[in-house]
């Protein structure tokens, strides 16, 4: 827990020097409009990021997130264009994300096969799904109340995407670190088997994140729909990867059974006014992602060897 | 059996000393291999034969004492070191590779093979190797389809290939059939035959006498006796291995009268794992499970816990038939279980004592919303530190930082918390230091004082007879028989457990 303080801390350093540089470079960069703004571009990712964060923590992970926004944009748009209502649809595709997190869940859970190869096929049958329902087309026309949802502010400055995020990030803080159902997702990333011996019900808690996972990817898919007004066969397309950046970098092991949502949240600051700051400096798209997935080496490499010097200063520690 | 009088031994171990942390795992330990012999080692679990297999292949070094390869000092660095010097082991699980066939397994040290495969010369020599040991194995075979026996032949020709001229079979027989018993000892004797020293490390004492010309015995890291085999009797054999002279024993005060009947077993199996498993166990009983490794008490213990769920037989708490399907359902009948490997099975290390203490009872500290009451947990961990004497600046330390006996008693802690009424221990006090052992049998007396039916599964004999009131001896998934303690003896649980007496003596 001691290292995870740490981690939080080097977080909180870099996200500081990263809001002192950019606010050098531009006095509009620290207004409330620009902060706003930074998170509503990224908005979806940074919701299903919030979710995955628990998943991995749990020891698994969902590579299927991205799919799923995209099949849920696209099944909203080819519902859309058979007449269903936008407001009969919205159920009907948040539906569809938990059965979608369901079938993963019953792979995992049921049948026993890890959840890297179940969510790697969804990653690509979820798309696959997607690109069928709207072909090549480009869906568009959705009602005027529906793009509002993804483009007006509807609370004071905030658009609804920044509320769902802030409300889904309250919930899971409190589920995560203050409820049984936490507790168990950390000892079951930490082991499965010794949380089997405990008596939890491993498949039971593992089975409801991912179809928890399934159900806010959908939910974020349709932001996404509203907020661009549009829907296409590669919306989200590639966005896992960001997603796991984020969580990673805000000190989550891979490994699982270590992590905070708070460390997320600060990585998710960080990512988001490095790419803003790299922007105002005029630095290309390419670049700042490749900035971003050198901070993600980092993130992994440097507890690792921290703890291999640790390890190797201590004599004797190694032996079993 | 007589020795030849002027071979020279092939390998002689001498005053050869191991410790780990603070417990001596070998202490002035001295072994000399003739060529052409089959050496016999046996001794209890946890006497030192695998930390004496260990130094010999070079796994471990030890801290003390010489060893010397026809003559020559030498160390063995690594277990290449060994493998060049020729001492060579298999182990009861074989290590082969199934992708590969036979022949490739064979050789798969050998480095000398330029950058083409010579596949016709490979399965030749294969042949060859395999001819050498008396059997037949098609050499083109994939080794995913072998038997375990026969997965054994192929490791024993890899070791002949490397001109091996010490041989050390580590329990081989443990998971194989009468049939393949006999096969694998054939190949012991033609290596003898062919100026090989085997060294053969097993629990059963039939193999010992049927096969061995010389036998040693070990116990708590000491050499107690080497002699060839016509000048030992079963008996005595057993007797060195118990050893510690039987009044050491401090057998519990005959037990007074137990509580009323908690648990009922009758014909309890798991299909290829144990049968034929049934005993009654009161309130305030200790019932110990004793056997050698792979005897399956362990299994028993997951069974009734609901991890491995018996297939048949019935299992009956306060008289009514139950089913446990799953650790859940046990943990609802009140049965709790505490794992022998608290890293792997027992403890979530990275997490601090509180989570683990509270772990399996968690639904308790639970308010409406489902949170966690954070301050109850805290007075559950302090509780159990007081109590247990967990020594620990605070409990919100990671698990993982505890020393041994610690661990523990942290573990102990989160079963206790269950309250349970049927409390299995298993391997309670294995590594762990005395101080914390003695600590743990009070804990254990104590619980049974309040009336829990205890199941201790044990492989230390001393354990056994100081915490037990009835001891169950199985031996190869078998149930053997069941001693009152006032009858039970060291000697009598080991003839069971080995084997030396059958099941209907008892």
């Amino acid at each position: 827990m001691r290292r995870l303080v740490r981690w939080e801390l080097l977080l909180l350093v870099i996200l500081a020097v990263t809001i002192v540089i950019n606010s050098a470079m531009s006095p509009m960069f620290l207004t409330i409009g620009n902060q706003i703004n930074l998170f509503q571009l990224s908005i979806e990712k940074i919701i299903v990021a919030l979710m995955m964060t628990l998943v991995i923590i749990n020891g698994e992970i969902d590579l299927s997130v991205a799919s799923m926004m995209g099949l849920a944009a696209c099944a909203f748009g080819w519902l859309f264009q058979l007449g269903v209502p936008a407001g009969v649809a919205i159920p009907m595709v948040l539906a569809l994300g938990l059965l979608g997190g369901a079938f993963n869940a019953f792979w995992i859970t049921v049948i026993g096969m890890p959840s890297l190869v179940v969510t790697l096929a969804m990653l690509i049958g979820f798309r696959g799904m997607a690109r069928i329902l709207v072909e090549d087309r480009g869906i568009t026309g959705f009602p005027e109340w529906f793009n509002a949802l993804g483009q007006q502010p509807i609370l004071g400055p905030l658009p609804l995407a920044l509320l769902v995020f802030a409300v889904l990030f309250v919930i899971l803080l409190v589920v995560l670190h203050r409820s049984g159902f936490g507790r168990k997702v950390y000892v079951i990333g930490n082991s499965a088997e010794v949380a089997r011996y405990s008596g939890v019900a491993v498949p039971r808690v593992k089975a409801l994140l991912f179809i928890a996972s399934g159900f806010v990817a959908s939910l974020a898919g349709l932001l996404y729909t509203a907020r661009v007004s549009a829907v296409r066969g590669d919306v989200a397309l590639g966005f896992e990867l960001d997603i796991i950046t984020m969580v990673l970098l805000g000190g989550v092991s891979i490994f699982g059974g270590k992590g905070t949502l708070w460390g997320v949240l600060l990585s998710i600051l960080i990512v988001l006014n490095l790419r803003n700051g790299m922007a105002l400096a005029n630095i290309t798209g390419h670049l700042q992602t490749g900035v971003i997935g050198l901070l993600l080496i980092l993130s992994v490499l440097v507890p690792n060897l921290v703890q291999s010097a640790r390890l190797s200063f201590r004599p004797g520690s190694a032996a079993r | 059996m007589p020795e030849p009088v002027l071979a020279p031994p092939v390998l002689t171990l001498a005053g050869v000393a191991k410790s780990f942390a603070l417990t001596a795992a070998l202490a002035d330990v001295s072994l000399e291999l003739m060529p052409g012999e089959i050496h016999a080692l046996v001794g209890e679990n946890g006497a030192g034969k695998s930390t004496l297999i260990k130094i010999m292949t070079g796994v471990h070094q030890p801290d003390e004492g010489t060893i010397r390869l026809a003559g020559t000092a030498v160390t063995i660095t690594d277990t290449q070191a060994a493998q060049r010097l020729g001492i060579a082991a298999i182990y009861q699980e074989p290590m082969v590779f199934p992708d590969l066939d036979v022949a490739e397994n064979i050789f798969i040290s050998h480095r000398d093979q330029g950058l083409l495969m010579d596949w016709r010369r490979l399965h030749e020599a294969a042949s060859s190797q395999i001819a050498r040991l008396g059997v037949t194995l098609d050499v083109r075979r994939a080794a995913s389809g072998l038997t375990l026996a026969e997965q054994q032949t192929v490791e024993i020709a890899r070791a002949i290939s490397l001109d091996v001229k010490v041989l050390i079979m580590d329990e081989p027989t443990a998971s194989l059939s009468a049939h393949e018993v006999a096969r694998l000892m054939a190949i012991a004797r033609t290596l003898k035959d062919q100026g090989v020293a085997v060294l053969y490390i097993t629990h059963r004492l039939e193999e010992v006498f049927e096969l061995a010309d010389r036998v040693t015995v070990l116990r708590d890291g000491r050499h107690i006796s080497t002699r060839p085999i016509t000048e030992v009797t079963p008996d005595a054999l057993v007797r060195d291995m118990v050893g510690r002279a039987v009044d050491h024993f401090v057998p519990k005060a005959a037990a007074g009268p137990h509580g009323e009947l908690v648990l009922r077993v009758r014909g309890l199996a798991r299909e290829g794992v144990f049968t034929g498993v049934g005993f009654d166990l009161h309130a305030g009983e200790v019932l110990c499970f004793s056997g050698l490794v792979g005897s399956r008490r362990t299994d028993i213990g997951l069974a009734l816990f609901g991890i491995q769920p018996a297939t048949t037989g019935t299992i009956e708490l306060d008289g009514r038939a139950v089913l446990i399907e799953s650790p859940e359902a046990a943990m609802r009948h009140g049965i709790a279980y505490v794992s022998e490997d608290r890293r792997k099975l027992g403890l979530a290390m990275a997490l601090p004592i509180t989570a683990n203490i509270s772990l399996a009872s968690l639904r308790r500290l639970l308010g409406k919303l489902g949170l966690i009451d954070r301050r109850a947990e805290l007075a559950m961990a302090e509780k159990h530190k007081e109590r247990l004497n967990i020594r620990t600046h605070s409990v919100a330390l990671e698990v993982g930082k505890l020393s041994g006996g610690n661990q523990q008693k942290v573990m102990l802690a989160k079963w206790l918390e269950t309250e349970p009424r049927l409390l299995i221990f298993d391997e309670p006090t294995r590594g762990i230091d005395v101080g914390a052992k003695t600590e743990v049998h009070a804990i254990i007396n104590d619980l049974a004082a309040q009336g829990v039916a205890i199941i201790v599964i044990s492989s230390d004999l001393p354990e056994v007879m100081a915490l037990a009131d009835r001891v169950l001896v199985m031996r190869e998934g078998r149930q053997m028989g069941i001693f009152a303690i006032e009858d039970a003896t060291p000697e009598g649980i080991m003839s069971l457990a080995t084997g030396e007496r059958p099941a209907d003596a008892a």
